[in-house]
């Protein structure tokens, strides 16, 4: 499998974490030596942790970084090869097997099943991508996907190749950096995992998460920044059903830029508790903690 | 690229073999294929410091957040420490990049972890077998885990081996006894009557379609093959419909004190009965674990030590509000119990506050499909669901059985397999006209007492 040369743009994990910060997307050591690794190695990167932690960011970051498309398969139950993978395009058959009838030619299969009529999905447009650098193609949720797409990415994953029946193995010219993220809803296949790196994203501490609003939010103020961050960090000391991850600390701030506050107080954080907790025993438990647990001073 | 390799493959290659090998006995699944991909990683990320190589470690072996403690440990156990950086994966965020004093250069490094690797004594004294993936691993030569598991439970001296042909009789004299009261050798010669159980759920629709008659949806890749038999008329349509799939089990159990023996009884039917592999299956004491991977490497009885093993402390009492929170917050809203049968198996001696159980089967009944509950003290005919934690959970349970015996496991079989839902009380908690006929003498109690 020839592994396209990323040496020069990648020479090492501090230039990555360095380049993802630049790119808007501020990382810990851990997580950019996984990424760096997934990228030079050629080898997937498994990414779990909790909802609104920056999984789906990470790829996405990786892609600006890389400078090239970040390809995107969301997973769900019944996936199948034809949305994932390609498709024929079946009303342009037809209409080449009526045309040929009425010219009095002959078809052959050949004639039908040629690139002209495959619809590449996006495992097949991320092989398919002519380089120079790799595509990042982000499989996202896999862990929504069923069983019989997790086995069926095994081929995908380690041989950056699919077989199409009709036209036979294709390999990938430039393989992928292919990133899958997972809420782990169920145990993945021990086949799945063994093919991939691995990094577990815990929720930053409170000040990169400040640093992240800042970077994400360029509109909100600096007493507001700290004290959403705070805000947040201390709704999750509460026992909340769903605690509110980084994506939610965003929301906050742009919420609270939207509504013209600069400083979170008990007034606004009661207007805008929509924003950061979704359940209605979380708001409620809020009710009764008194919305100054979640003011940022 | 090729600095780490000039200063000597063996030494690369020693380090992730020995680390690899002290990884699969501590139970991390750190297979060949993982080590040859830390011996690549090495020399891509050239470590400078010891906490880079940990890094480089935790990429490449680790496959789940319980392992990174595991990789750390035995990362620092090798090496003599993870650079001193205990918070590590506690707390992973790391304080501040530790920008590039004067490290060692990674050939040091590395000449550095090969010595230590070589140094580390090769044959410790370790505690026996009790790992999934240690106890399945063949190279361990500490005896197959059929055999393992045979030493496990063989407390008891004239206690036939498994697998040994038992009397008719006597098993259908243990067939009626109360699974507290059978020895753990007794237990195992029900096996025979427990596979002949069916645990069968109801079934739901699947997303995923295959080729049927009566489909709704038209197949085209299908229709356009045949039609290239027919010169492109596409005279028969083929068709597609979604797949109907049984929905998910999950088994919750209780592992303190006294409802152990029927957590066992629990884990062996699922360990033998058909459809029980695919049980997702949880214990929980003090605090949840999932049993689901460690049930398809080892025998029940092995893997409900583990799981005691792994919570020490459930003399201090059942929590099962809490519990039961953490399996709706981890992974059962998340998508786990989604439209799932739960089965739990506890007596509802909660040591937490019933208020706390009492929402958290709210929030369960709200994503599961059916919630059956069973509860070995309902066989009394005595028994009034008064205790705060039984009293609580009552009103969400599609079926509370006791399920205590053999013979009895035939209810919880009838109220797997029995489609929809019959829960007594609405949602709320208030009480529905006409509760179901399941767990009828305990049900109408559950009413009065409101």
């Amino acid at each position: 499998m020839p592994l396209s040369d990323l040496s020069g743009r990648l020479p090492d994990a501090a230039t990555l974490i360095r380049d993802l910060d630049e790119a808007g997307y501020l990382t810990d050591q851990p997580l950019g030596m996984a990424l760096f690794l997934a990228a030079r190695m050629g080898q997937p990167i498994l990414l779990e942790g909790e909802p609104g932690v920056g999984k789906t960011e990470a790829a996405k970051a990786l892609a600006t970084v890389l400078d090239t498309p970040l390809i995107r398969l969301q997973c769900y139950e019944g996936l199948t090869a034809a949305e994932a993978l390609y498709e024929w395009n079946y009303p342009r058959q037809l209409l080449a097997i009526r045309l040929a009838e009425s010219r009095g030619e002959t078809l052959r299969d050949a004639d039908l099943f040629s690139a002209d009529y495959l619809l590449a999905r996006p495992l097949l447009a991320a092989l398919d991508h002519p380089g120079p650098r790799p595509a990042v193609l982000l499989i996202d949720e896999v862990d929504r996907g069923d069983d019989e797409f997790e086995a069926f990415l095994f081929e995908l994953l380690a041989e950056s190749a699919v077989t199409i029946p009709e036209l036979g193995t294709r390999r990938a010219a430039v393989p992928p950096v292919v990133v899958l993220t997972s809420n782990r809803t169920r145990d993945l296949h021990d086949a799945l995992k063994r093919r991939c790196l691995y990094h577990w994203i815990e929720y930053p501490d409170t000040e990169r998460v400040a640093a992240i609003i800042r970077r994400r939010v360029p509109a909100a103020a600096e007493p507001l920044v700290g004290q959403v961050a705070r805000g947040v960090a201390r709704l999750r000391g509460l026992d909340l059903a769903k605690p509110p991850g980084v994506a939610e600390a965003i929301s906050w701030a742009e919420a609270l830029v939207v509504l013209g506050a600069d400083r979170l107080d008990e007034t606004v954080a009661a207007q805008t508790a929509g924003v950061v907790l979704k359940y209605s025993e979380d708001l409620q438990l809020l009710r009764t903690a008194g919305f100054a647990a979640a003011d940022g001073d | 690229m090729t600095e780490g390799r000039a200063r000597g493959p063996a030494d690369l290659a020693l380090i992730a073999a020995r680390l690899g090998a002290e990884l699969r006995d501590a139970g991390v699944p750190a297979d060949s294929g993982r080590c040859e991909r830390f011996a690549r990683a090495v020399p891509l990320a050239r470590p400078a410091t010891q906490y880079e190589l940990y890094l480089c470690a935790l990429a490449t072996f680790a496959s789940g957040p319980e392992q990174i403690a595991t990789v750390q440990r035995v990362f620092g156990d090798l090496f003599g420490g993870v650079d001193g950086r205990t918070a590590g994966q506690t707390e992973p965020v790391a304080p501040e990049l530790p920008g590039t004093p004067p490290h060692p250069a990674p050939d040091d490094l590395l000449a550095e972890a090969a010595r230590a690797a070589q140094e580390h004594p090769a044959s410790r004294p370790r505690p026996p077998p009790a790992g999934p993936e240690g106890a399945d691993d063949p190279g361990r030569g500490t005896g197959s885990p059929e055999r393992a598991a045979g030493e496990a439970a063989e407390p008891d001296e004239d206690q036939p081996e498994t697998g040994r042909p038992v009397l008719a009789s006597r098993v259908e004299r243990l067939a009626g006894t109360d699974f507290a009261e059978l020895t753990p050798g007794e237990l195992q010669d029900l096996t025979g009557l427990m596979s002949e159980l069916t645990l069968a759920v109801p079934l739901r629709r699947s997303r995923r379609e295959h080729p049927s008659a009566r489909g709704r949806r038209t197949d085209l890749r299908s229709t356009l093959r045949h039609a290239r038999r027919t010169g492109g008329h596409p005279l028969r349509l083929a068709r597609r419909a979604p797949a109907l799939r049984p929905r998910q089990l999950i088994v919750l159990c209780d592992i303190s004190g006294s409802m152990e023996p029927y957590a066992r009884a629990m884990l062996q039917l699922l360990y033998c009965a058909a459809g029980g592999a695919e049980a997702e299956v949880f214990t929980f004491a003090t605090r949840l674990t999932r049993l689901t991977g460690a049930l398809a490497h080892m025998p029940p009885e092995q893997a409900l030590q583990r799981a005691g093993q792994a919570a020490p402390d459930w003399l201090g009492g059942t929590r099962i509000g809490a519990s039961l929170k953490e399996f709706n917050d981890t992974v059962g809203r998340p998508g786990l119990a989604r439209g799932a049968v739960v089965v739990i198996i506890s007596d509802g001696w909660d040591t937490g506050e019933p208020a706390m159980l009492r929402r958290e089967m709210q929030r369960l009944s709200r994503v599961a499909h059916r919630i059956i509950w069973v509860n070995p003290r309902t066989k009394s005919e005595q028994y009034r669901p008064l205790a705060g934690g039984m009293a609580a959970a009552w009103p969400y349970c599609d079926a509370v059985l006791s399920a205590h015996s053999v013979h009895a496991l035939h209810e919880l079989t009838a109220a797997l397999a029995r489609p929809g839902r019959h829960r007594p009380g609405s949602r709320d908690g208030t009480r529905a006209p006409g509760p179901a006929r399941e767990a009828s003498r305990p049900q109408e109690t559950a009413a009065q007492d409101g």
